[in-house]
């Protein structure tokens, strides 16, 4: 039998990453479990970007949870970021998600890999026709997508 | 291991003037806690309504939620200037991980809980992450000695850092593992034993747990050290995919209410807690259901 340490790391990948359900366990108990920690999870990058959530509307969960599912979370901060930024590249992020991504832009400096860090300097920041300008801290919304 | 953001008082002694009508059997190492009545948990979405309670003498607050250097929240030292004991609940140390705690978390939880003046803190029996990968949420450990072993081994490296008890929180679980050797109640007794632990009953977790294996909610009370209780959680949950989910967003259901009264008629906690954590409802309906809990546990209301 294998270790605690390898069946809680088969197990958390079973929920958070797509991969099959370890032998033993009620695969229908886990897939609930599953969709469940989706649906938390979705409600914690919404309170951290709102207005991405709300562009979504009433398929915010839906979309959240074909992109998350394969996922595990790195916060819900960088989560949501990864997705909006993931959804500019391919010009599907909605308009009204684009003055919310562009101000974090323009005060955070994130590179993908690690935690955000504020900005010091002045900066912009564009996404989805939204333009901000962030100096001293202070960001403006310069032109709404 | 100090901080140089130390606290202007400590627990110890503290709170002065309250009764003691309960003490868990603990021997040494802090105050028996006293009892507080109907609590509530502190969230900053919620914070004007819980500073508001007149009644309150205790609340709980999310210990990764608060820094362990700079201004407390305003809520949290109003809360402390009026001597409502303040304790850190845990979520994120993986007390039943394999590997041991992050000496880092353990850390950060014993500088808030001497921050806040803390009368002990609180964390899960669980894990929440592995290999690396957080799962994002509080995951159950096997019911094994491997287990067991596991999660006492890394309470004691948390009690080595901490100058207050910790209280340990059994878990709702969506499912369970195969093969486990231990009932709930057995497992959870070993490991209060072996670590001389304070138990956070969550009697929200206790029926989920209970409805979802189809067993009787209240036989977990006869099978686990009701005095070794330091407070309980009392939270909503809702039922779908035919499973009870406890989701801390909806109300407090009657038959969670009806399991606080059933576990006060055997011994009343030294203090009850709602535990809300989201789709917060207007004051009034928050109220009822800090009233509710104090009516079915025989404590006064607080609000």
């Amino acid at each position: 039998m294998s270790s605690l340490g390898e069946r809680q790391a088969a197990l958390v990948a079973a929920l958070t990453s797509g991969a099959p359900v370890p032998p033993g366990f009620d695969d229908r108990l886990v897939g609930i479990a599953r969709v469940a920690l989706l649906r938390k999870r979705a409600g914690e990058v919404a309170r951290q970007w709102p207005g991405l959530a709300a562009a979504f509307g009433t398929r915010w969960l839906a979309e959240w949870s074909a992109w998350a599912a394969s996922r595990p979370t790195q916060g819900s901060l960088r989560d949501g970021w990864d997705l909006a930024r993931e959804l500019a590249a391919r010009d599907a992020l909605p308009r009204a998600a684009g003055a919310e991504l562009a101000a974090r832009e323009a005060t955070m400096r994130y590179d993908g890999r690690s935690a955000p860090r504020p900005r010091r300097l002045p900066a912009m920041g564009t996404a989805a026709g939204s333009v901000a300008v962030q100096a001293g801290g202070r960001v403006r919304i310069l032109r709404r997508g | 291991m100090t901080t140089g953001a130390g606290p202007t008082d400590h627990a110890a002694g503290k709170p002065a003037g309250r009764t003691n009508d309960g003490p868990p059997g603990r021997t040494a190492g802090g105050p028996a806690p006293a009892s507080y009545g109907v609590g509530i948990g502190w969230r900053p979405e919620i914070s004007g309504f819980v500073t508001g309670l007149p009644g309150l003498r205790f609340a709980e607050v999310v210990a990764e939620s608060v820094h362990a250097h700079g201004d407390l929240p305003l809520g949290l030292t109003q809360l402390r200037e009026r001597g409502v004991a303040v304790v850190p609940h845990g979520v994120k140390l993986s007390l039943g991980g394999a590997e041991p705690v992050d000496p880092a978390r353990v850390t950060h939880l014993a500088t808030v809980a001497q921050r806040l003046g803390a009368p002990m803190v609180s964390e899960h029996i669980a894990f929440v992450r592995a290999g690396g990968v957080e799962a994002g949420h509080l995951l159950p450990v096997p019911r094994s000695r491997e287990a067991v072993d596991a999660v006492v081994a890394n309470v004691r490296r948390t009690q080595a850092e901490l100058d207050v008890p910790i209280a340990l929180e059994p878990i709702a679980a969506l499912f369970d593992w195969p093969g486990d050797e231990l009932d709930e109640g057995a497992f959870l007794t070993e490991i209060l034993e072996r670590t001389d632990a304070l138990l956070l009953l969550d009697v929200a977790n206790v029926y989920a747990n209970a409805v979802n294996r189809g067993t009787d909610p209240a036989a977990l009370f006869d099978r686990v050290p009701l005095e070794r209780i330091a407070y309980c959680h009392v939270a909503g949950g809702s039922a779908h995919d035919g499973v009870y989910h406890d989701t801390h967003t909806d109300a407090v259901p009657p038959e969670v209410l009806k399991l606080v009264a059933e576990l006060c008629a055997r011994h009343r906690p030294p203090a009850l807690m709602l535990e809300r954590d989201g789709d917060y409802p207007p004051a009034g309906e928050l109220r009822a259901e800090l009233d509710a809990i104090a009516a079915a546990s025989g404590y006064p209301a607080v609000t």
